[in-house]
């Protein structure tokens, strides 16, 4: 068993565990006075816990653990903050405008956070499988020496077929402008890629000995482009469901506690 | 903490700091310089090193020397020690992770910047944080009418202290909560029961708390009444009763303070007691002679003018609500059946109904009724016919005040008994005297005296119920009637005919509000 494993079971069984006996408690206090209040309490505590977890990690120099480990407790806690968070609504919806932009504030982090989940146990390994690892900062520098190989190539002082230097002025010189088919990266697409090299492919036919040679190495160079487009495209998703999760966490505890405010406030001790 | 140091093959030259928030501008194309931007995006780049001045012994004037990571450049620094090969400035580019900074700020202002504008306008800080709809009592015209009337604020001011104020007011109110906003022993203790700041709100309308019982301890309204649960107010639940009335301690407490000592209740089919009527063995006090089981089963009695037979029905027919049955009346329901023909040859003369003077005074004045009917029916011989009748009642009756006392005191039927009032269509009539149905007694002066007949027309006086919710049962399921021949049978079910029904096994709602009701007639008229 490898140590993901290990930690997966861990932190699988203590979920387990944590759900079970919020629910054996839902089920056994739940008609408790303020309830609510304490639910509340429990969700907030649980929220607090993973907010700072991207505090702690633009403090790497303090002693506070491995971020590692934080990671495992903020992965497995946002889920049974979740299920916190539906214990406090009761199981229903919220009622009234500032309690639903609050809900839907709670599902938007919690669904960018499962996203992320989901994008960071997939994506590297289909990245893994695409060439060799590719620095994200480093990818328009990589684009650039591809783009100008291929100028070299298509339009530069050896080049002397008309067709090659027209095709790249066509097609080629817009794929090697500027990352491309982000989205058929995404869901594994090649389509677009594929047509590419198809044409030229068909270039081939219209083509001398010497520049056959030339557009088998403008192929190489298309498809190192595609590679470097794929990691680009993936590795932007690998940041950029962050967009939403780090913006709203911040705006979802505004609410918070404007909420914990107006309820005391309002309530003044009564349920 | 220990300090990594980089590889030999770490490409200083290149270095990528994605962790800052700017990246050279001139990295795109591969040529980012080496000290990169600063922290605010500004272009450092001057040139390709920083030469130093070597001073060998002895010399005054010293040399520049070249310092460039990577090795020296050829030409080597200018005469007056600058670097000979300066880098072109650039414009420096976020990196992402100074986007995401900026829209973190971006979602924070906008967030502090909507809640303060919509907090700080009343009309719509009161919509925004309404958790829920407000029920059709405490909300429209008339509230806001009595509101005024009371000295209330409008909108959320008019039941809580902190809707007076904004924001500020706000968060004064919720640091001044009790029990306190940090005070998780007293939350988790408190019971929902205990009065709150809220209720003296509440009081402002609803002056005088109005307990069911005087032992019963204040409670605090909204422990029964949740608000902001929608246009109707959430029903009294089982667990509010049961606050007291499932707590053996407070009903002890109860009865020590001269209530009747009942033990607790928890659910209407399991503990609840007995109907006090069952338990108490009480008798209807009405004095009417009626037997149920005669009407509804003997075979003397005959079918109604429609050719029905005689039902519940008949005479029990629900009021304008349908919730009660309204009093059954002699003129609508009895005499039907129930003629009152004294004379058996006069079928035209009845005697009146509800007064026993009324009908004295008519026996007294036979004479003129009988001349009164003569003049229409026999006008040439008024005298005649007045005398003939007269003359057949003392033949069959004797004196006019033996007359008058079979009329109030007997109970024996006379005449044909197989017709009875107009049924027959023969118009023989069968009065047997008041005193078949009345208690009729003999006053001080000889006057007869009936007892007016009383009609309860609720028994369960701590219950409510609506005869229009039970349309689907057969009358006879809960009251015993064909079974009853004494008018002080009180024809009611017991608790287990009810629970059949309301009972989690039976399937109809069994909760306390289902039948009771907690405040005293006078609050809920208010």
């Amino acid at each position: 068993m490898t140590r993901f494993h290990r930690q997966l079971c861990a932190g699988l069984i203590a979920l387990i565990i944590a759900t079970a006996g919020a629910l054996w408690l839902n089920a056994k206090y739940s008609a408790l006075a303020n309830y609510a209040y304490l639910t509340g309490w429990a969700l907030l505590a649980g929220m607090f816990v993973l907010t700072i977890y991207n505090v702690r990690k633009k403090l790497p120099f303090l002693p506070l653990g491995k971020s590692e480990t934080w990671l495992q407790i903020h992965i497995y806690l946002g889920f049974f903050t979740t299920l916190l968070f539906l214990i406090h609504l009761k199981f229903g919806l919220p009622h009234g405008w500032f309690e639903i932009v609050l809900a839907w504030l709670f599902v938007l982090v919690s669904g960018s956070g499962m996203v992320g989940l989901f994008f960071s146990r997939v994506l590297p390994r289909r990245l893994a499988t695409r060439g060799g690892e590719v620095i994200f900062e480093k990818i328009p520098a990589l684009r650039h020496g591809v783009k100008t190989a291929a100028e070299e190539l298509a339009l530069g002082k050896d080049a002397k077929s008309p067709v090659i230097a027209e095709f790249y002025a066509k097609r080629l010189a817009v794929f090697f402008s500027g990352p491309k088919n982000f989205w058929h990266h995404l869901v594994e697409s090649r389509r677009a890629a594929g047509a590419l090299l198809a044409e030229l492919e068909d270039l081939r036919r219209f083509a001398t000995e010497a520049d056959r040679e030339k557009i088998g190495k403008l192929e190489a160079l298309v498809r190192q482009k595609d590679g470097l487009d794929y990691h680009r495209a993936l590795q932007l998703a690998l940041k950029l469901w962050l967009f939403v999760h780090i913006p709203l966490t911040y705006g979802l505890m505004i609410f918070t506690i404007l909420h914990v405010v107006m309820v005391f406030g309002f309530s003044g001790g009564a349920r | 903490m220990s300090e990594r140091l980089p590889a030999p093959d770490f490409d200083a030259q290149n270095y990528a700091r994605p962790n800052q928030n700017w990246i050279c501008g001139h990295a795109c194309d591969g040529n980012a310089c080496r000290p990169g931007p600063d922290a605010k995006g500004r272009c450092c780049a001057t040139a390709e090193c920083k030469p130093v001045l070597e001073l060998k012994p002895g010399e005054t004037k010293g040399r520049w020397k070249c310092t460039r990571t990577g090795g020296a450049c050829e030409a080597g620094p200018l005469p007056d020690g600058s670097c000979c090969r300066p880098i072109a400035k650039c414009s420096p580019v976020p990196t992402l992770r100074w986007w995401r900074g900026r829209l973190t700020l971006a979602v924070i202002a906008a967030s502090c910047a909507v809640l303060l504008v919509v907090l700080g306008n009343p009309p719509w800080r009161n919509n925004f944080i309404s958790p829920g709809e407000i029920s059709q009592p405490h909300s429209g015209e008339a509230f806001t009418a009595l509101a005024a009337t009371n000295q209330l604020n409008q909108g959320c001011g008019a039941c809580h202290v902190a809707g007076n104020t904004g924001p500020r007011g706000m968060v004064h109110a919720a640091l001044h909560a009790d029990p306190g906003i940090l005070d998780l022993k007293k939350l988790a203790m408190a019971h929902a029961a205990t009065p709150t700041a809220i209720d003296e709100s509440c009081l402002k309308c609803h002056a005088g708390r109005n307990m069911h019982q005087p032992s019963a301890p204040p409670v605090s309204c909204s422990f029964c009444h949740m608000e902001h649960q929608g246009r109707m107010m959430a029903a009294t639940t089982d667990a509010n009763c049961n606050f007291c009335h499932g707590d053996a301690t407070k009903m002890a407490v109860a009865a020590g303070a001269g209530n009747v000592s009942e033990p607790p209740i928890h659910h209407f089919a399991e503990d609840h007691p007995q109907f006090r009527f069952i338990t108490e063995k009480l008798r209807d006090p009405d004095t009417l002679k009626f037997n149920h089981q005669l009407h509804l089963t003997g075979a003397t009695i005959p079918n109604l003018p429609g050719g029905q037979k005689l039902d519940c029905a008949f005479c029990h027919q629900p009021d304008a609500a349908g919730a009660f049955m309204k009093p059954v009346a002699f003129e609508k329901n009895c005499r039907v059946c129930h003629s009152l023909q004294f004379d058996p040859e006069t079928p035209q003369l009845m005697l009146p109904h509800g007064n026993a003077d009324f009908v004295s005074a008519y026996l007294r004045s036979l004479p003129k009724q009988y001349a009164t009917l003569a003049a229409k029916e026999n006008p040439a011989d008024v005298n005649g016919f007045v005398t003939a009748k007269l003359a057949g009642l003392r033949t069959q009756f004797g004196s006019g005040e033996d007359l008058e006392r079979r009329i109030f005191f007997s109970t024996a039927t006379f005449g044909p008994e197989a017709q009875v009032g107009e049924l027959s269509g023969a118009t023989r009539a069968l009065f047997p005297g008041c005193a078949y149905c009345h208690e009729v007694k003999a006053a001080a002066g000889g006057s007869p005296q009936i007892t007016k007949p009383v009609q309860t027309e609720h028994w369960l006086a701590q219950a409510k119920f609506n005869h229009a919710k039970h349309l689907n049962i057969n009358c006879a399921q809960c009251h015993d009637a064909v079974h009853s021949k004494d008018t002080a049978d009180i024809l009611l079910p017991a608790q287990e005919s009810c629970a059949t029904c309301h009972s989690p096994r039976g399937g109809v709602a069994d909760t306390c509000a289902e039948c009771h009701t907690y405040h005293k007639p006078p609050l809920l008229a208010r």
